[in-house]
């Protein structure tokens, strides 16, 4: 509430500022806030979601897992900012490919992981589904 | 009868083992941490509590030692609620941040909470000093601890120096939800600082504190971090809300320059160029916005609107 007032009276204040500097008919363009800024992070960390979903090897395993891909981004596009940032930190940690068995386990190790956590599996005692 | 005896002596002694502090034996048995071995900030001031309102003193005590004047009496009519005869954790964050301080809620991690303390950072920690089903929530300040003594040092209550066994402190927390958090004059990093938790922190404060102190945040988070994009608009937006353009076009600038990709420093570039009646390179920033299209798309439209709208009027 307070934040809708704040940025009421924000975009207000520009506006009258605009206005004062030059007589304009588009008065509505602003600074994107800093908070949407992150937001845009935000939508960086789903795409790589989804892009490792969408990965050959990952698929393979989800389907080896009896895990239907299309659930799985489903689940992606369901999931908060904040955990789709989680899982996203999870996949720095993801071998880029199958390239050596440890690399293989790794990547299993690493699909399961983000499955635990969109709540299709229950592989880890540790993990807490997001949902 | 007396096997039964025997079983439930046994039944308690595995209780009471299972309910050892770890983090405590951790520290004080396990290998050397580089932690200094006694810290004590004799200097944080001290409030007294009045009747229940723990919250409003911890947070006086905690402001004050990051240079920030705040009486408790000021304090409580933004944390303490009579009714539940106490205060909220959001509601002392989001206080703290109204005071010009950043908020930056630790780990939830013994050893983080003393390398605050040996860092010059006194914590404000919720402590649960009943029982888990009977609570009594209780905040105090960290100020010290002697790791070979195994004891903290606390701010608390109407004692200004409450010495506690560390593993007593620790169960304590640990029924609290091992919550601590720091108040941090804007630009002072935490020691065990991680950058997302900062820029968050830094972005919180820019929403609810004054703009002056979340600039000041985000410039320190810059310090540590240049790159980071969350830090250098809110740098922008801060000084642009200060009034100070030349420092919000050069944030933006920046911002622009190490994100290419990033709409929103355009679309911001743009429009501080427009404002200082360079239309020329506002219309260039503000192409480029719209270029990269995004979420921000229909904000970058508006811009490349207004600033061509106005150009036409200037021929």
């Amino acid at each position: 509430m307070q934040g809708s007032i704040k940025r009421l009276t924000s975009r207000c204040l520009i506006v009258a500022m605009v206005a004062l500097g030059t007589p304009m008919p588009y008065a509505h363009a602003g600074l994107i806030p800093t908070g949407e800024v992150s937001a845009v992070q935000a939508q960086a960390d789903r795409d790589r979601v989804r892009a490792f979903m969408d990965r050959e090897d990952v698929r393979q395993q989800l389907q080896a897992l009896g895990v239907d891909a299309r659930v799985a981004q489903d689940r992606v596009a369901a999931l908060s900012d904040e955990e789709v940032a989680r899982i996203a930190g999870k996949l720095d940690q993801a071998p880029a490919g199958g390239d050596s068995v440890l690399g293989v386990l790794f990547a299993v190790f690493i699909i399961l992981l983000v499955t635990d956590l969109l709540g299709l599996t229950k592989v880890f005692p540790f993990t807490k589904p997001a949902r | 009868m007396r096997y039964a005896a025997a079983l439930a002596a046994i039944a308690l002694a595995l209780l009471l083992t299972a309910c050892a502090a770890p983090q405590t034996r951790a520290l004080l048995q396990g290998p050397s941490t580089g932690l200094p071995p006694s810290v004590e900030l004799g200097h944080t001031p001290f409030f007294p509590q009045e009747r229940h309102q723990c919250g409003p003193a911890a947070l006086a005590t905690a402001l004050g030692a990051a240079g920030i004047g705040a009486e408790p009496e000021a304090i409580v009519p933004q944390v303490y609620l009579p009714e539940r005869e106490g205060s909220l954790q959001v509601e002392l964050l989001a206080s703290t941040r109204r005071h010009g301080a950043v908020a930056y809620e630790l780990r939830p991690v013994l050893e983080d909470l003393l390398a605050e303390l040996a860092a010059g950072h006194p914590a404000i920690v919720l402590q649960n000093l009943g029982l888990a089903w009977a609570p009594r929530w209780h905040y105090a300040v960290a100020v010290g601890y002697d790791l070979a003594r195994g004891e903290i040092v606390l701010r608390s209550g109407r004692e200004r120096r409450q010495v506690m066994r560390l593993d007593t402190f620790e169960h304590t927390w640990a029924r609290g939800g091992r919550w601590a958090i720091l108040a941090l004059a804007p630009g002072r990093l935490p020691a065990t600082v991680r950058e997302a938790d900062y820029v968050s922190a830094a972005l919180a404060l820019e929403r609810t504190g004054p703009a002056q102190a979340a600039r000041s945040a985000y410039a320190g988070a810059l310090q540590r971090w240049p790159g980071n994009l969350t830090a250098r608009m809110g740098l922008g937006n801060t000084a642009y809300a200060l009034g100070d353009l030349a420092a919000a076009e050069a944030a933006f600038r920046q911002a622009a320059a190490d994100h290419p990709d990033s709409a929103a420093a355009h679309n911001n570039l743009a429009h501080v160029l427009f404002r200082r009646q360079r239309h020329a390179e506002a219309l260039a920033a503000a192409r480029r916005a719209v270029e990269l299209g995004g979420p921000q798309e229909a904000e970058a439209r508006r811009t490349l609107a207004e600033i061509e709208a106005a150009r036409r009027k200037a021929r």
